[in-house]
């Protein structure tokens, strides 16, 4: 299936993507601003069909409408919008303006449901190039940054104490967040970002006791749904995000159940341990 | 406002600190104001290096406020704050365990790992020999190597609370801030606790300031107490401060002392005023 250029485009892309998700998903869950990035989400498919309606490169509006919407919730602070009501009211509004861009412009059905949906498959050399480029910038500024980060998602108070800029960090993160999201968007679409973003990383965090393995396990589970869903989707015609989804939930529940086993396991093990020291 | 109780004097030398050396810290005439309210109001009093000070005082006085202070997290409106005989010093001189910690049950880390957060040095994220040694002894003053394998979020309190001393302890401070870090244990968890941070204090020389309700715990380890109140402050040892006479001046209502085997008990012997910290 590699001969094709639509499908290494495809595997380039989707590749990159699936690694800075792994990497960036680790910290937002921490975090905990999954719904955050599932809004960003929903704005930024709002951007991407303004940028349809006036004829830009939708990764133009993706980024636009995201990284401002990062701006002004890191500006009023993350805790307002993590409550329920405010997300759901500024998530719908979001959908609903793309709503009516798309059907303001002349390209409606296949430019909504790629955005919707994804459009992998239909990704262009400049789009892969684009993607490749903010992709190696946006895990390149995570790893840069990667001890202060940990240390403020994981255990903010003592980040505080230690008197960390939070502050800068968590606006920080949201930009990065929200050009991650951008590119979620191109590979699965906006109203599967959760897919890639959150589901490897909270499986890996089933399997591990680091942080740093936990980032690579995350990586992995990543990588792995992708290829997956493009092999898959090649050989059967099925949507590539419907293939991505699945395995995402089969190795995040794969994890939950690895986790459970091993936790039953333990205190006979300890019980054993006790008998022989006595 | 300082309550002038009798003898409660302020560059008092205690026994054990070494008095002729400079102030690791000086609190000169600070207030702070938060929302429109008087959290502090013209608090001053200085710790010797060395020095154990314990900081007693019934919930909403400013002792967390403080700290802020201390901190530097939060601007006094008056006053100044001078660490180390008034040398400006990096910011790792002053290790704080906050109050509330959430940690979550599931967090992916070990104890060690943990305790490593805390190391100074901002971006590199591996460490050397030296970071490692500061961390294997942090763990070892704070009695808790035997935990280092250990998933931070499966530890008991006690044992969580001397992690958090360890992270703070890691960056080898000058000053230790404790914030009630004895309020969610139990009775030989507090204790063993105070003994592990009064330890820290003789054999580092490190200043310690820990906030607690428990006035018997802080009578056995500290060398001086700070007694705050909404608007009021004292300063001096247990057994100056702990009169009626003092406290009813810092509560501005009738509170009796009462020593019973030794131990103190604070009480009120008119109708139960809920701004008294009973200990
Ligand atoms: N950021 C803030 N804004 C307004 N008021 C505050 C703020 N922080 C603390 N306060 C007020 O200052 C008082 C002292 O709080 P705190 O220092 O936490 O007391 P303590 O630690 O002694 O219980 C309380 O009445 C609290 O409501
Ligand atoms: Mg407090």
């Amino acid at each position: 299936m590699l001969q094709y250029d639509f499908m290494q485009h495809a595997f380039e892309a989707g590749t990159i993507v699936a690694v800075m998700c792994g990497v960036i998903g680790v910290f937002v869950i921490a975090r905990h601003l999954s719904f955050i990035a599932h809004t960003f989400s929903h704005i930024g498919f709002s951007g991407a069909s303004f940028a349809v309606l006036v004829g830009w490169n939708p990764i133009g509006g993706l980024l636009l409408f995201s990284t401002l919407s990062a701006f002004a919730i890191g500006g009023f602070g993350v805790k307002i919008f993590r409550r329920e009501v405010t997300i759901s009211v500024v998530l719908s509004f979001f959908l609903g303006l793309g709503l009516l861009f798309i059907s303001l412009s002349a390209k409606k059905a296949t430019a909504m449901y790629a955005l919707l949906f994804g459009s992998v498959v239909g990704i262009s050399l400049q789009n892969v190039l684009d993607i490749v480029y903010l992709s190696a910038g946006v895990i390149a500024v995570l790893l840069f940054f990667y001890k202060p980060l940990k240390f403020d998602s994981f255990d903010p108070a003592g980040a505080q104490a230690a008197r960390l800029p939070v502050r800068l960090l968590s606006i920080g993160f949201l930009v990065l967040l929200a050009i991650a999201v951008s590119e979620a968007i191109l590979i699965v679409g906006a109203l599967l970002v959760f897919t890639l973003m959150t589901a490897p990383a909270a499986a890996a965090r089933h399997l591990t006791h680091s942080v740093g393995r936990m980032v690579l396990i995350s990586v992995l589970f990543g990588v792995l749904g992708v290829w997956g869903g493009l092999a898959l989707s090649y050989y059967t015609n099925a949507p590539v995000s419907f293939f991505i989804t699945s395995l995402e939930a089969v190795f995040y529940f794969g994890a939950l159940g690895w986790d459970w086993l091993r936790d039953r396991r333990k205190p006979q093990e300890e019980r054993t341990t006790e008998g022989s020291a006595a | 406002m300082s309550v002038t109780a009798p003898a409660a004097a302020l560059n008092r030398t205690t026994e054990g600190g070494p008095g002729s050396l400079p102030a690791a810290l000086e609190v000169q005439a600070v207030s702070v104001h938060l929302g429109g309210k008087t959290v502090l109001s013209d608090i001053s009093f200085e710790v010797k290096p060395g020095e154990f000070l314990g900081i007693l005082g019934p919930n909403g006085a400013g002792k967390t406020t403080l700290f802020r202070v201390l901190l530097q997290l939060i601007k006094p409106q008056q006053g100044q704050v001078r660490m180390n005989g008034g040398r400006t010093l990096g910011k790792a001189v002053i290790g704080y365990v906050p109050q509330s910690r959430q940690i979550d049950p599931e967090l992916p880390m070990r104890a060690r790992d943990f305790v490593c957060l805390g190391l100074p040095h901002p971006l590199r994220p591996w460490l050397n020999r030296a970071d490692k040694e500061a961390v294997r002894r942090a763990l070892e003053l704070t009695d808790a190597s035997h935990l280092a394998d250990q998933s931070i979020g499966r530890l008991s309190g006690g044992e969580r609370q001397r992690i958090f001393l360890a992270q703070a302890l890691v960056r080898d401070p000058k000053i230790l801030l404790l914030d009630e870090p004895t309020s969610n244990l139990d009775p030989g968890a507090q204790e063993a606790m105070a003994e592990v941070v009064h330890s820290i204090c003789r054999t580092r020389g490190i200043s310690v300031l820990l906030i607690s309700h428990d006035v018997n715990l802080i009578n056995r380890y500290a060398d001086r107490i700070l007694y705050l109140t909404p608007g009021q402050y004292a300063i001096g040892t247990v057994e100056e401060i702990m009169q009626a006479s003092v406290l009813r001046k810092l509560y501005g209502s009738a509170v009796d002392v009462i020593r019973l085997d030794g131990k103190l008990f604070v009480t009120t012997s008119s109708q139960p005023d809920s701004k008294v910290c009973f200990h």
